[in-house]
């Protein structure tokens, strides 16, 4: 499994980045890899939960996916050019993101720190 | 912690720019050699603060910065309220050249970074006499859009913060957290729209200059580019590009470094700065 979506909920627990920036967030993340889907739900800036797939027709406003290989590179404590950040991968087409995309950029940073949190050991 | 006043002093410059009359906010430190410096699309002059900060720097370089109109403390035109930012290439140039008359500075170096590095490529190409040396920070000929700029003005979604978020990952990882926020804190007090007016420049019917850049002749005024390695928005790859095309110039990349070098890492960019503007005092 390239993504510690399993840990998720733990790592952003009382994080102070995702407090501020998560005001009043409710979302439904679908988070993947190419081989498998995680749903991430968040309530009010806080992960829920978050469901390993296979996941069948779920309800979701943000996409994102990449490749194992791609996530790979993004978790490395120091990323190389290119991986080290969300929309880097979005510039070098290494990800696709679909869905509610004024909800994301209104939450950017949110989600961004969402995914950094995953690098830290 | 002992109070420390900073060399750094700024003033309010009354004058006309672009036919119009503007209340203009200048900095500057230092004695010597003119350096004018340019900020990022988006944000103002704190950007240099390293720069103004380094005493090796103000011994032998006066260095200058401004707030473009619209942007830190540098006031939008009277009648702001009914017109959309947006900045043009043109325009751009003719601020840069009114600014440097209005300041009476003679033959400064200039230095710009990102739509400063992109202006740094045209005033090589169009002013090249006005300048004594020219350099350009994330510096490319054209731009390869991977956002929707709508978001960064839209009444349901923070601007400043917007803004701040898009460009936070331009920044190497390896920067100081604390420069890096500081860097972002500027973003995020943007005024609404103005980073989105800003990238116009790089977007609108100006937007791509690769075939003019065999225009720019380095005998007449010397152009460095130095590009920070953990940039995508202007690569290294990009500059590289740009560079191939304009014979004799001095191309670099700088690892460790991205977007906003002399913001989000002022000490490890006066490194690779430091070699550079004593080739240009030497000169």
């Amino acid at each position: 499994m390239s993504l510690p979506l399993e840990t998720l909920k733990d790592r952003a627990a009382g994080d102070a980045l995702l407090a501020r920036f998560g005001l009043d967030l409710d979302c439904a993340l679908l988070v993947g890899d190419g081989d498998t889907d995680w749903l991430v739900r968040i309530e009010r800036g806080a992960v829920r939960r978050v469901t390993l797939g296979p996941l069948i027709m779920p309800k979701t406003d943000l996409r994102l996916r990449a490749s194992s290989d791609t996530w790979s590179r993004f978790l490395e404590p120091v990323p190389p050019p290119g991986y080290h950040d969300l929309f880097a991968l979005r510039r070098y087409k290494r990800i696709q993101i679909e869905g509610d995309i004024r909800l994301m950029s209104a939450y950017l940073f949110y989600f961004k720190r969402l995914f950094e949190l995953l690098r830290k050991a | 912690m002992k109070p420390l006043i900073e060399p750094i002093f700024g003033r309010y410059l009354r004058v006309e720019l672009l036919g119009k009359p503007h209340r203009l906010y200048v900095e500057e430190a230092g004695q010597g050699i003119p350096l004018l410096c340019l900020h990022t699309a988006g944000s103002d002059t704190r950007q240099y603060r390293g720069l103004m900060n380094d005493p090796e720097i103000t011994r032998h370089y006066r260095v200058i910065t401004f707030d473009m109109p619209w942007h830190g403390k540098s006031s939008p035109p009277a009648g702001w309220q009914s017109e959309s930012y947006r900045l043009t290439s043109a325009d751009y140039t003719r601020l840069v050249l009114e600014v440097c008359d209005a300041l009476a500075l003679q033959r400064p170096a200039v230095m710009g970074c990102s739509i400063g590095g992109r202006i740094a490529l045209v005033l090589a190409m169009e002013h090249p006499k006005r300048f004594r040396a020219i350099i350009g920070l994330q510096s490319g000929a054209t731009i390869d859009p991977y956002y929707e700029l709508d978001w960064l003005h839209h009444p349901q979604v923070h601007g400043g913060e917007a803004a701040a978020a898009y460009v936070s990952g331009l920044m190497a990882p390896t920067s100081p957290e604390a420069e890096r926020w500081e860097t972002l804190w500027h973003y995020m007090q943007g005024g609404p729209g103005i980073f989105k007016g800003d990238l116009y420049f790089y977007r609108g019917a100006d937007g791509d200059i690769r075939e003019r850049l065999c225009a720019i002749d380095t005998r007449v005024c010397p152009l460095y580019l130095l590009t920070g390695e953990y940039d995508y928005s202007v690569s290294p790859e990009d500059t590289r590009a740009a560079a191939e095309r304009i014979p004799g110039v001095k191309f670099s990349v700088m690892p460790k470094l991205g977007h906003f070098p002399m913001s989000e890492n002022p000490a490890l960019f006066l490194s690779y700065l430091r070699p550079v503007l004593d080739e240009i005092r030497a000169a």
